[in-house]
């Protein structure tokens, strides 16, 4: 067991590792001059543009460079932000990468958790009475809506969602996010004394936080019920036919007590594991979220990188590739720990048959 | 005479014909079909021909089918057939008239922006733009699973070991998250490969990047199927007769590859569809003047840098429709259609 966990926490350092060449390799293809960020090209001398190359540290060759960062990454330092780099007092300053994605994981952790839990809440008593009746008006009524569910672009519902919802008819926020804490009172007051016209009041609290969730929660599900709630009716209606069930039914078990206590525990188990397996297709899913609703969540804090107007942030898209694939993978062996725990015997073999194409 | 007539013997029905006696029975994937082959010469021959008809192009500015506070015209508008405004007197509440000799022009589903393009012609034109996309990447990754699965199912060995292990990788990975990065920062190299204005600016550079992050699942299928075969008896008889590895793959093992195969392409043309709206809405794929299904979902709502802010007097929530609309209706056919032939074809089908 615990060689097992050694090796896969090995194979995801690796992958983690390989990534990163990956991506710093990609960036040094890229013909776009990082001095930018510190001084205006076209208008300063070849000195000072050498000058913003040592600050960035972009003037040593590219193993250097990648050995520097690996150090710092060993010690848990991401690097500050390129467009935000100052340089005084012989010191580099700047916003901390790993500060701005950690707070751009839990803006990205919230909408994926919360989505989460209101799919579960839609998919697991639909799925559950569509197996209960199969072939009934219920069930075809769900199939073909998840078969239209499947086919709908996340883009699609979120913008549509944003665009009747939220602006036209205004029944909930359109975008923007608040954080789970309350806005300090520090930060309020600087609101009120400093704000430059038209700076929304700074937000906070649970209910804030839920308030402006709710559409990117509901875009999430929308995407994500369709396919498990087939996959609940799938395991309903395999778990419906096992034995113990049949033995529930004959100790005078009540129908409904049969249907939760006996085949829904068995029936869901696996699906929360199984789940695991599609935090690459969540992470890509909240990424199109995250644009259209405004939230600072990793997926926009990568477009941001990418697409700054001096060009690409590189000690940001270097984190965000790196913690999204960790996120991943170590997800994953989570999920494949737990179905160890839950069945020792599908764990070594039955896994790879249990995943799904799973592309978006 | 007619009681003397032998029957002819009833003939074996080919792999295809049963597949196609069994597929016209699947109701709505016969309508996808339909709706697909529509679809399809809508935007191949059909679109220069609305364009030759109606005499404007989907790049074509008509400033008058923009009202004073900028909101689009709505669908069946007959407008000026001008690409300037005259008079530059900002305080007006109506336009100026045009000079005279001016025609009009008529646009079916009304303009596309402030900019005042046809959207009928630009979603048929992005129509294109965006099949091509996605049929071109399915290709691709096909072809490369196809070689690459049967290389990895019928030596095994390291190929095997190569697929597998890149699989994994990339189904660890967020692939919308690599797809942005790898848009974004090749974007300066294979934008303006056109083939001679054979297809349009960018969409070689997504068909080669959506290609080559998608072909693990293609290679997947056909190193099952192949593994499977490659100790069946039929196998060892073309070995035993001296046929060639590459012939046995060929003609004895890929027939039975093939039909699985071409059900998921179709399935696989559905999802890279949906890759293109996102990567291009998020900014990384075929840039404007050129439209393509994600360039109009965007138009709306802005760009990913600066979205525009709500405005109810100038947003027409019909161009944020329209292209739901079209995406929508071509992701369920394709799905359909790709369903229906998985079961026509599948051998253990009831049907």
């Amino acid at each position: 067991m615990a060689g097992y966990i050694l090796r896969r926490v090995g194979i995801a350092i690796v992958l983690i590792w390989v990534l990163s060449v990956i991506t710093f390799a990609i960036y040094l293809k890229v013909p776009a001059d990082p001095a930018g960020f510190i001084v205006d090209i076209q208008h300063s001398s070849p000195a000072q543009i050498a000058q913003a190359h040592h600050i960035l540290g972009t003037d040593r060759p590219a193993v250097v460079q990648y050995a520097k960062y690996m150090e710092r990454l060993l010690h848990g330092d991401f690097g500050v932000s390129w467009p935000t780099v100052a340089f005084f007092n012989g010191q580099v300053h700047g916003a901390s990468v790993g500060r701005m994605v950690w707070k751009a994981l839990l803006v990205t952790g919230s909408l994926a958790l919360g989505g989460f839990v209101l799919l579960l809440l839609v998919a697991v008593p639909v799925g559950t009475f569509a197996a209960t009746r199969p072939r009934s008006l219920f069930d075809r009524l769900s199939l073909g809506l998840s078969v239209a569910a499947i086919s709908t672009h996340p883009l699609v519902v979120g913008l549509l969602l944003q665009l009747f919802v939220g602006n036209k008819w205004k029944l909930l926020p359109a975008s923007g996010y608040c954080t789970v804490s309350a806005p300090s009172k520090a930060e309020l007051t600087n609101w009120k004394l400093f704000a430059p016209g038209g700076s929304p009041k700074p937000c906070g609290g649970v209910g804030e936080w839920a308030w402006h969730l709710l559409l990117p929660w509901l875009t999430f599900a929308l995407f994500f019920v369709a396919l498990y709630m087939r996959i609940v009716r799938a395991r309903m209606l395999e778990v419906l036919e096992e034995p113990w069930v049949r033995t529930a039914r004959a100790k005078g078990a009540s129908e409904f007590r049969v249907i939760r206590a006996h085949a829904l525990r068995n029936a869901i188990a696996p699906i929360v594991t199984m789940s695991a397996m599609d935090a690459g297709m969540a992470i890509g899913v909240a990424m199109y979220i995250e644009t259209v609703f405004g939230l600072p969540g990793l997926g926009r804090t990568l477009i941001r990188a990418l697409a700054g107007f001096q060009g690409y942030d590189l000690p940001v898209i270097l984190a965000v590739t790196m913690v999204a694939a960790a996120v991943i993978i170590l997800l994953n062996l989570v999920a494949d720990l737990l179905l160890l725990a839950i069945d020792p015997t599908v764990a070594r073999q039955g896994r790879g048959m249990m995943r799904r194409a799973t592309t978006s | 005479m007619g009681s003397e007539e032998q029957l002819d013997a009833p003939r074996p029905q080919g792999q295809w014909a049963l597949a196609w006696r069994r597929f016209k029975r699947d109701r709505v994937a016969v309508g996808c079909g339909i709706f697909l082959l529509v679809l399809v010469f809508a935007v191949g021959p059909g679109a220069p021909l609305y364009e030759r008809i109606v005499g404007h192009g989907p790049n074509d500015f008509f400033p008058y089918a923009v009202s004073v506070s900028l909101r689009p015209a709505g669908p069946l508008t007959v407008t000026w057939n001008t690409p300037v405004m005259s008079g530059d007197n900002p305080f007006v509440f109506k336009h100026p008239d045009p000079p005279k000799g001016t025609g009009k022009t008529f646009l079916l589903l009304g303009a596309d922006s402030a900019l005042g393009r046809d959207e009928f012609l630009r979603v048929l034109y992005g129509g294109r733009v965006s099949l091509e996309i996605a049929a071109g990447a399915a290709l691709l990754a096909i072809l490369i699973g196809l070689l690459l699965g049967s290389i990895a199912g019928f030596y095994g060995g390291w190929t095997d070991a190569v697929i597998s292990r890149f699989t994994d990788l990339v189904m660890a990975f967020p692939l919308l998250l690599f797809l942005v990065l790898i848009g974004s920062l090749f974007a300066h190299g294979l934008t303006d490969w056109t083939f001679h204005g054979l297809i349009n600016q960018g969409v070689f550079q997504l068909i080669l990047i959506i290609g080559a992050f998608t072909w693990f699942y293609p290679a997947r299928i056909v190193r099952a199927q192949i593994m499977s075969l490659r100790h069946k008896e039929f196998v060892e008889a073309a070995q035993m007769v001296g046929a060639r590895d590459s012939r046995i793959v060929r003609t004895h093992l890929l027939p039975h590859v093939l039909p699985p195969l071409l059900a998921y392409g179709t399935l696989l043309v559905a999802t890279n569809i949906m890759i293109e709206v996102g990567v291009t809405f998020l900014g990384a794929g075929i840039k404007l003047p050129t439209a393509s299904w994600g360039s109009l979902l965007a138009q709306t709502w802005g760009s990913v840098l600066n979205p525009n802010a709500y405005n109810p007097a100038t947003v027409q929530p019909w161009l944020t429709l329209v292209p739901s609309l079209a995406i929508f209706a071509t992701v369920f056919s394709l799905n359909q259609f790709g369903e229906g032939l998985r079961e026509a074809t599948d051998p253990r089908s009831v049907r």
